[in-house]
């Protein structure tokens, strides 16, 4: 016998429980291998695959290619006690903080402001210490199919105390090594430029972990830009980001990302941007949520009554980079 | 350095050109969010280091940004990735640093210690009352895997204290030897400079060191807004403010609206050979400036 692998220290942060073969006991009977389609409306999409409780990723918010509209329905639907993968997130966690969906958040980065801090200093919200990229890298573990990963930052930091994470002496090297948790999120939402009716989805331009997202999450749902046809798809293969198995809900949503920007589509509507900030970081949350959320039935409706034709055609317009995103 | 010294400056449009000229041609810069750390890299490509490679903390390679970007459209957008050689992501970013591929970092800050460690989580007591801030973003593992580090931040009381309310991003830890690889972070990494507008820093065993102060300020009014006592450069250099050809560009390319460079900075003239400030000093918002 070996000696005991030695902990040298580890966090106390609460993390999501790491159980690789119980996931891949849900993948082998939840995802669907046939071709079947899955495009329904966002209404039906949030309510069939977001419970209460469930553990979410998305990223970049408000930002580029940020699932916006599905994360307005996540609130219209006032979903419960959600567990925030919170990298990348900007505006976001405030709003749905604010909007009373969150219980607890595992921070990467995210827009603070009086609503996320007054939660976390009441108790209400419970905020975990990662970075970007330990959270990145939590999620390839988890889409790696394994229960952790060993990574070269994040030691000595004061945001290991509060996380899932260990320091171990490596029994390959003897160096001392940060192991974090995988995480396997029971729900990625994702904005993509295309997809067919399976979930078969392309991306153009950059993004955070959309793909490692997509193959680590339980329950995948995509708003996208365009529904293209499967002979498309075959076409031209490689282009491929995300496969249709690993997708549970196609929503087909253009200017789904907006007041965000949706590279080679539209630019970000600067006002709306501005506003929203402006209500994260004085506390208005409530009010903006009001007008912007329950104050409209569905994004159909959000677009049509308060963005309305003349700013769609200026953060269209103004998209003037067209190069590298499939146009 | 060359040019003609300009007689016009504010603080921020300073210290961004100190940072531009301590870039080395074909080295990589990972780079956290945008303002005036992407703003010195930048400048410093334009004018001495052609082939540095300016690396975006989502994992942008080498982006020519178009310029100006939309308001807090600092990353990710298409104006940020403009004309890139490879568009990557958070994960392709983050091992190519763990196996050694970025050189320097640059970051900003909300506080920093004597040992370069680096918050932006909370200020105050994060067990009790405190106020809380939007966590490290990438800056923690950009200060753990680039080989060096360089931090910007302002010259106030508040920023430079003894201890960190909050380690989000490590510097060298508890400054003793050894203590990085003890965390597990890679061997031979960690800081190597801090600037502000009024000083560059260095480290002397791991332990800030007053190197150089900008010839606007003395080295008292630099030591009076520090909450500790750094150690001391045997010669304290004066700093170079910047030259016309430096902000030529910073003001027509690089931060035509003024976004970058806060028009709310002191602005210095350079008046007969000799630094004025032009107006009183403002309180500077407490908001990282790259958001």
């Amino acid at each position: 016998m070996t000696d005991q692998l030695q902990i040298i220290a580890e966090g106390k942060g609460d993390f999501l429980k790491v159980d690789p073969d119980g996931f891949r006991e849900y993948v082998r009977d939840h995802k669907q291998r046939a071709m079947n389609p899955k495009v329904m409306s966002e209404q039906e999409a949030i309510k069939t695959f977001v419970s209460d409780g469930d553990y979410l990723v998305y990223e970049c918010n408000y930002l580029q290619r940020g699932p916006a509209a599905l994360i307005r329905e996540v609130i219209r639907q006032e979903k419960k006690d959600l567990w925030l993968g919170a990298k990348f997130t900007w505006v976001a966690a405030a709003l749905l903080v604010g909007a009373g969906c969150v219980s607890k958040l595992d921070v990467g980065f995210f827009l603070f402001g009086p609503v996320v801090e007054e939660a976390i200093r009441s108790g209400k919200v419970k905020a975990y210490e990662y970075s970007n990229v330990v959270m990145t890298n939590r999620i390839m573990a988890g889409a790696m199919g394994l229960p952790f990963i060993p990574v070269r930052s994040f030691g000595g930091t004061d945001g290991f105390e509060h996380s899932g994470a260990k320091l171990i002496e490596d029994p390959y090297t003897g160096q001392p090594i940060t192991i974090i948790p995988a995480l396997n999120p029971d729900v990625a939402l994702i904005h993509v430029h295309q997809s067919d009716v399976y979930g078969n989805a392309r991306i153009f331009g950059t993004g955070i972990s959309h793909v490692e997202s997509a193959l680590a999450s339980k329950k995948v749902i995509l708003s996208t830009e365009e529904i293209i046809d499967t002979e498309e798809i075959k076409r031209d293969p490689g282009r491929t980001t995300i496969p249709y198995h690993v997708v549970d809900a196609v929503v087909h949503l253009p200017y789904g990302a907006y007041p965000g920007e949706c590279q080679g589509r539209y630019a970000s509507d600067m006002g709306h941007v501005i506003e929203v900030v402006g209500a994260t970081m004085r506390g208005w949350i409530p009010q903006y949520l009001d007008k912007y959320v329950h104050g409209v039935a569905n994004h159909a409706e959000f677009m049509d009554k308060l963005v309305g034709y003349q700013r769609i055609k200026d953060i269209t317009g103004r998209s003037t980079i067209k190069e590298g995103y499939g146009i | 350095m060359t040019g003609t010294p300009a007689t016009y400056f504010n603080e921020r449009e300073h210290q961004i050109c100190l940072v531009a000229r301590m870039v080395e041609d074909a080295r990589t810069y990972w780079v956290a969010g945008g303002g005036s750390p992407m703003a010195a890299i930048l400048l410093a490509k334009k004018l001495y280091a052609p082939n540095a490679v300016y690396v975006t903390e989502d994992g942008v390679v080498n982006p020519e940004p178009m310029l100006p970007l939309d308001p807090l459209m600092t990353m990710v957008s298409s104006r940020a990735s403009y004309r890139a050689l490879q568009w990557g992501t958070m994960n392709s970013i983050g091992f190519q640093a763990q196996t050694g591929l970025m050189d320097v970092g640059l970051l900003n800050t909300l506080q920093v210690d004597p040992y370069g460690n680096i918050n932006s989580t909370a200020l105050g007591d994060y067990n009790g009352e405190h106020r809380r801030f939007g966590g490290p973003g990438g800056a923690d593992s950009i200060a753990a895997m680039c080989w060096r580090t360089i931090l910007m931040t302002d010259q106030q009381k508040r920023k430079f204290v003894p201890r960190v309310d909050f380690i989000s991003s490590p510097g060298w830890l508890d400054g003793t030897e050894g203590a990085r690889e003890r965390a597990g972070l890679p061997r031979g990494t960690g800081p190597e400079s801090v600037v502000t507008p009024w000083a560059v820093f260095d480290y002397e065993d791991r332990y800030l060191r007053l190197a150089g102060v900008s010839p606007f300020v003395t080295v008292e009014q630099v030591l009076a807004e520090m909450s500790f006592e750094p150690k001391m450069s045997k010669e304290i250099k004066t700093l170079d403010t910047p030259t016309e050809e430096e902000l030529e560009i910073l003001r027509s390319e690089l931060d035509q609206r003024g976004q970058i460079t806060d028009v709310g900075k002191p602005i210095i003239r350079l008046d007969d050979g000799s630094y004025q400030f032009v107006e009183e000093q403002k309180e500077a918002k407490e908001l990282p400036s790259s958001w």
